[in-house]
């Protein structure tokens, strides 16, 4: 690919170009669209040149819009914070479970290790709808029903085989007798694992905490099944906000670009990992 | 230096046996992935019997005969024709475009990385968010999508709404999120080839269109087949775009398996029926994930072995 | 200080025994170069005795204490490893530390214990440093101080010369002697290198495919081989080994090489007849006025020696050596006798050493 022609070159570039507008516009639209009012959201033909206009993301954030028609309220930022909530809960549960069972996985070969391991990888696969329905009706039972305890367990279908096999894979690249010479040294298992295991694999383990956090956030059909409006996620609440502020288009934009925002700042902050992240480790990046 | 000379009397404390102590690290985990097995078998059970939230009277056991229900059902040969379509057709344009994009942005250079990064942005959007972008976008009061539409004279243009136009609006907001996760794949896979067999081809001048065919494209086929299955593995049992986009509409036009057991469950409250669909995706998927795993397992060995 | 005894050791791998009934003992402050090629177990024989592998059956006793299934914690053990297992996120000073911090020593004893061992190893100036930054001979002298530094009963160490450079590995073997004796811990050392093991070791173990073969000096080790294999695996050039049947005549048991008659020292009466192998090391062969004739092939240096390879009428090839510099003829044709007191025969069917018998009225005269 040394010897590139003039026109090879321009076919690629515009080729690199279409392809940066077609997955980046639809970004870039929203993003617009959120500092507009809806006056001129409506204009035709669309134009880029606009006043921007803050009022969007404000109406969001204080919680109520004042409009010529009426005054509503947006429970917009508890959506938000619900997320937070849960998915940081779920990551955190998931590293609490996760991280030594990876240990275990890598470390011993015991009678059973693989079966669990793939068992716990082929949650990742099944049809999520299958185990949620059937638990709407025990969480009912067991009073976990619309309660983030029993969304963050349910995550873990999601959290736990991530962190599971990316970590596990973060264990077994480090030398076992690195572990060995540190307890020859005196030290006991639990101190070898939080001083020498844990801060070697400490890279892998954030990088996993991070992806796990995204997938989490993504997540759509576990609260749509599982939480009433006060629990749910932005990814659920941004729907239901566009059915309940109906011809509110700017803050529907602006509500979209919020709840996307911290997971795309995230994900470039981790993008070194993404690839293996998402590849379950099959990939490296 | 002399007490540092006596050895530390071995603590005579409780201690786990050896043999015990890997179980007792993944207990935790364990007990999650017994607590998520429970509700699977509960579904396979459901599946099995006549049951409705609405008359929970008259629950029993039918055995098969909601499976056996399927066949004389056009709905159901209606769901799993459109999820086999939506599937097919996702899987497949994504694979050609993100191949495409994969060998555009092969170099190292500062651009193609910039790029590399930027196209994460969609695949890190929530599916349900971006179908709610594309639903903003064609709207037909301000969509920028329908004011290109009507530029081009498809005035008329409906997009979801329109049972003609729906797949192919869904599919679009498919191959917008995961396009790019099939680049990252094969890019990762493709900067990882040997470069001898290009270096002797290009010393005996095999035309580039060949050196694609006979080096690349083979080499590149496990990556090719790895995700190639794991997206199929999703878009088969796809909910979140298609449920916020259309909620399986207009009609019955996009009515995917998932779709159709969650409206069957919670709209018809069919538990039985609702259940049944759900194992026979689970049945494909786990065929599916089978392939997959073998596949995996063997490309992850290599990427550790190359670490 | 305490001594080393292993009883029956066992392990297996995949249906595979890696050791098979090990047992050796090392007495309090002694040093034990245990060798063998790669594979035959040495590794996990040292990890057993760590604790960092569980044996299947036989028993571990350190100073009269069974530590077999304590944890590697417990057993008070120094350790150096072949690859060093430095921790890679701590500095060279807190790696040489850590066995100090496991003891609960002050931090005072912990900065004044990797001082002075450090200084003793020459790393003091590269103690901040971690190991990405050191040297491949400042790791090895690291991962050693840090086997040091609690002064520990029992010193193992696992081919620590192995990945050193040529010249680093000739300035240790001569220091860790006297290093190791300074200690006066009880050691095992490992090694492929029959020079580091006749060097280090006060007794060698020869471990073959997980067995001992032969536990003895250096000099037992080297003039008296159990077996064809580890008369092979000791000496540069290779032992000289000849098919011979012993006979007798009114002198006594001789070979026959090249119609020459090679008197062996007594005590082979028994082997008269049999099928043997005579082992002739090359330095106990020397050109001579009478003797086998021979022809002569090569000649090379050696380090220190003179290897010249000839080839008897026969066509069966000997190796002599000599101390470089001296005269010897250099090609063609030439006559060399051997020392046969340091003939070693060896049954032909087993590889077995034929052991002399001596008779009290012999061994007195």
């Amino acid at each position: 690919m040394t010897h590139q022609s003039p026109l090879e070159r321009l076919l690629r570039g515009l080729a690199l170009v279409l392809v940066v507008c077609f997955f980046i516009f639809p970004i870039l639209w929203i993003v617009l669209m959120s500092f507009q009012t809806n006056e001129t959201i409506l204009r035709s033909p669309p134009s880029v040149v606009f006043r921007p206009t803050v009022s969007n993301y404000a109406a969001i954030i204080s919680g109520h819009l004042d409009s010529n028609v009426a005054s509503m309220g947006i429970e917009f930022m508890r959506n938000l914070m619900n997320s937070v909530i849960l998915s940081a809960g779920s990551v955190a549960l998931s590293l609490v479970l996760g991280v030594p069972a990876a240990y275990a996985f890598a470390r011993h070969k015991f009678r059973g290790s693989e079966d669990i391991a793939f068992t716990l990888l082929s949650f990742r696969f099944a049809p999520p709808l299958l185990v949620l329905l059937p638990l709407t009706l025990y969480f009912q039972q067991i009073g976990l029903a619309d309660t983030y305890l029993g969304l963050i367990w349910v995550y873990q279908l999601i959290c736990l085989p991530l962190i599971l096999w990316i970590v596990r894979g973060y264990f077994e690249d480090i030398s076992p007798d690195i572990e060995h010479a540190y307890r020859i040294a005196g030290h006991s298992w639990f101190s070898t694992f939080c001083r020498i295991s844990l801060p070697l694999a400490g890279p892998g383990i954030a990088a996993a905490a991070l992806l796990a956090f995204i997938f989490a956030w993504n997540n759509f059909v576990f609260a749509l099944v599982l939480a009433s409006a006060d629990k749910q996620p932005v990814t659920v609440g941004a729907l239901a906000f566009v059915t309940a502020s109906g011809i509110q288009y700017g803050q529907i934009a602006a509500a979209v670009v919020l709840s996307i925002l911290p997971v795309l700042a995230l994900a470039l902050y981790a993008q070194r990992y993404l690839v293996e992240g998402l590849s379950l480790g099959a990939v490296k990046g | 230096m002399a007490d540092m000379t006596a050895a530390r009397t071995p603590s005579r404390r409780f201690r786990v046996p050896p043999a015990l102590f890997p179980y007792l690290l993944s207990m935790p985990a364990l007990l999650v992935c017994i607590g998520i097995l429970v509700p699977f078998f509960t579904a396979v059970f459901y599946s099995l019997q006549r049951y409705r939230l609405s008359q929970p009277w008259n629950r029993a056991m039918n055995w098969g005969e909601n499976y056996l229900d399927f066949l004389t059902d056009p709905s159901f040969w209606n769901t799993l024709e459109v999820s086999l379509l939506y599937a097919a057709l996702t899987v497949g344009i994504e694979l050609a475009l993100g191949l495409g994009i994969a060998l555009l942005l092969q170099k190292r250079t500062r651009v193609n990385n910039f790029v590399s990064i930027m196209l994460l942005m969609p695949l890190m959007t929530a599916p349900a968010l971006a179908a709610l972008m594309f639903k903003l976008m064609t709207n037909p009061n301000f969509g920028i999508l329908s004011y290109f539409a009507q530029a081009i004279g498809f005035g008329d243009m409906r997009w979801g709404a329109d049972p003609s136009t729906a797949l192919l609006t869904v599919v679009l907001v498919d191959v917008w999120v995961y396009t790019p996760f099939i680049m990252i794949l094969l890019l990762a896979g493709l900067r990882s080839l040997p470069t001898q067999p290009f270096e002797a081809a290009a010393l005996d001048n095999v035309p580039r269109l060949q050196q694609f065919w006979r080096i690349t494209l083979p080499m590149l086929t496990p990556y090719l087949l790895t995700a190639a299955l794991f997206r199929l593995l999703d878009s088969i049992q796809q909910f979140d775009i298609i449920y916020a986009m259309t909620q399986g509409g207009p009609g019955d036009t996009l009515m995917v398996f998932q779709v159709e057991a969650y409206l069957t469950f919670f709209q018809s409250t069919n538990v039985g029926r609702s259940a049944a669909l759900l194992i026979i995706l689970w049945a494909i998927t786990f065929f599916l994930s089978n392939v997959f795993i073998k596949n995996w397992l063997r490309l992850r060995e290599r990427a550790r072995g190359e670490a | 200080m305490k001594a080393i005894r292993i009883e029956n050791l066992t392990k297996t791998y995949k249906g595979q025994a890696v050791l098979d009934g090990v047992s050796l003992e090392v007495p309090e402050g002694g040093t034990l170069a245990l060798f063998g090629a790669s594979g035959a177990g040495k590794t996990v024989l040292l990890r057993c005795i760590a604790g960092a592998v569980e044996p299947d059956a036989g028993r571990i006793l350190l100073g009269g204490e069974d530590v077999t299934g304590l944890p590697p914690e417990a057993r008070g053990i120094g350790m150096a490893f072949q690859n060093f297992a430095l921790f890679p996120h701590m500095s060279a000073e807190a790696n040489i530390a850590s066995p100090l911090e496991a003891r609960r020593s002050s931090r005072a004893q912990i900065l004044d214990g990797v001082g002075r061992v450090a200084r003793l190893l020459k790393i003091d100036h590269v103690l901040g440093h971690h190991p990405k930054a050191l040297s491949n001979g400042q790791k090895q002298r690291t991962a050693l101080a840090r086997a040091l530094v609690a002064e520990p009963d029992v010193l193992l160490l696992d081919d620590p010369l192995r990945n050193v450079d040529a010249k680093l590995r000739f300035e240790m073997r001569l220091e860790l002697p006297r290093l190791l004796a300074d200690r006066g811990a009880t050691v095992i050392y490992v090694t492929q290198d029959y020079k580091e093991a006749m060097a280090i070791g006060q007794s060698i173990a020869v471990l073959d495919e997980g067995r001992i073969a032969q536990i003895g000096t250096p000099e037992d080790i080297y003039l008296r081989p159990a077996s064809i294999g580890i008369a092979r695996l000791f000496g540069e050039p290779v032992i000289n080994l000849l098919d011979v049947i012993p006979e007798r005549d009114e002198r006594g048991v001789h070979v026959r090489l090249s119609d020459q008659k090679l008197y062996l020292a007594p005590g082979y009466e028994a082997a008269v007849g049999r099928a043997a192998v005579i082992g002739l090391r090359p330095e106990a062969l020397h050109f001579a006025e009478h003797g086998i004739p021979v022809e002569i092939e090569a000649e090379t240096p050696f380090n220190e020696k003179t290897v010249t390879l000839t080839q008897t009428k026969r066509g069966r090839e000997l190796f002599v050596s000599r101390p470089a510099g001296t005269p010897a003829p250099s090609e063609g044709s030439a006559r060399i006798s051997a020392a046969a007191e340091n003939a070693i025969l060896f049954d032909r069917l087993t590889g077995q050493r034929i052991v002399p018998v001596l008779h009290a009225r012999e061994a007195a005269a």
